[in-house]
């Protein structure tokens, strides 16, 4: 029973890891937003191909069922990364709000600029 | 002493019902430039307020106030404006009131004066839930900052160089007016109350409903106690 929570373990991490490096490949995933994925990707790899290890933990976190370390180390990584995609939003937002403003106010310059040009020629 | 530049900045979001309206009080009031800060609206509001002969900033979609008004403070940045004032577009703030706003920032009294309803008896009107929230306000800025301010949620407001510099910068999304009375304690800036008496809106509908007014106060007290614990350098 136990072994095959970690056949599927390593099998979605070898998978992971390749989607990633794929996407990162066409461009669709940016370096930088990559290498949390990546990493997350080698740790459950690493964790679910030594069973010896994460037992080891298990008894240590008085954790019953040993393969729960995978869950537990999967849901607080998930709840890390959710945090830093809030936090790169948050900056894009200010980053847009600042460019809508930027845009509008240089549109109405030009529009301003360019009535006043055709009013001086008019008087 | 030479005549500070004044600009006049106008929020507006779908006010097309009483945009020119609003105009036309301040044109007759005071001799003042005036922008729009259209902020993403599917009515005629641009459109009417350029009929009105001022100058309309209109924003590629709706930031909400706080993003309208620093548009705003940015425009008056960079077209060295000495003093800005807040004047909404749904014609609740009497433009009547102009110079007294002004004047103790021309005197360099402080550095921001707030139109206030309540600090003489004025005939402003208003539900018993919503003078309920203007107590708590006030006492949580008084709290947080030490400030005597009754009227913490008036938008008509007049600042001066120093702070359109400031706002330009920074200034909170949305919300802003409770919000910003924390930030401006910290950067020890000098804010006062002068007595206005607010009208009825002419036109659209108050952006707070009674469901988003419990949002609103959990939403503000959060950031305003979040803000008082922002270190004074923070943008």
């Amino acid at each position: 029973m136990i072994f095959s929570v970690y056949m599927l373990s390593i099998g979605f991490s070898i998978l992971f890891l390749l989607v990633i490096i794929e996407m990162v490949r066409k461009n669709k995933l940016l370096e930088k937003y990559s290498l949390l994925w990546i990493f997350f990707g080698v740790i459950l790899l690493l964790l679910s191909s030594t069973p010896v290890f994460i037992e080891r933990i298990a008894g240590l976190m008085d954790i019953k069922y040993a393969p729960s370390v995978l869950f537990l180390f999967g849901m607080v990584y998930l709840i890390v990364y959710c945090f830093h995609i809030t936090m790169v939003f948050s900056k894009q937002s200010e980053k847009i709000t600042r460019l809508n403003q930027e845009l509008a106010i240089l549109k109405e310059k030009l529009e301003n600029d360019k009535q006043n040009k055709e009013g001086g020629q008019g008087g | 002493m030479i005549e500070p530049k004044i600009l006049v900045i106008i929020p507006a979001y779908n006010e097309e019902e009483s945009i020119d309206n609003v105009i036309r009080k301040i044109k007759y009031y005071s001799n003042v430039d005036i922008v729009v800060v259209n902020d993403g609206s599917k009515d005629g509001t641009a459109k009417k307020a350029l009929k009105e002969g001022v100058r309309v900033i209109t924003l590629p979609f709706n930031l909400g106030i706080g993003g309208a008004m620093q548009t705003g403070y940015i425009f008056a940045r960079d077209n060295h404006y000495d003093i800005a004032i807040q004047i909404d577009g749904d014609g609740q703030h009497d433009p009547l009131y102009l110079d007294k706003l002004i004047e103790p920032l021309k005197q360099d009294r402080c550095d921001m004066a707030i139109g206030s309803r309540y600090v003489e008896e004025t005939a402003y009107r208003s539900s018993v839930t919503r003078r309920m929230g203007m107590i708590f306000f006030s006492w949580l800025i008084y709290a947080l900052t030490g400030w005597k301010i009754k009227d913490t949620t008036s938008g008509f407001r007049a600042v001066n160089r120093k702070i359109i510099e400031y706002y330009a910068g920074s200034y909170p999304t949305d919300y802003p007016e409770v919000d910003v009375l924390v930030r401006l304690h910290k950067k020890r800036f000098r804010v006062m109350e002068v007595p206005v008496e607010m009208l009825e809106r002419q036109g659209g509908s108050s952006s707070i409903t009674p469901l988003k007014s419990i949002y609103y106060m959990v939403k503000v007290s959060t950031s305003l106690v979040i803000s008082s614990l922002r270190s004074g350098g923070m943008s």
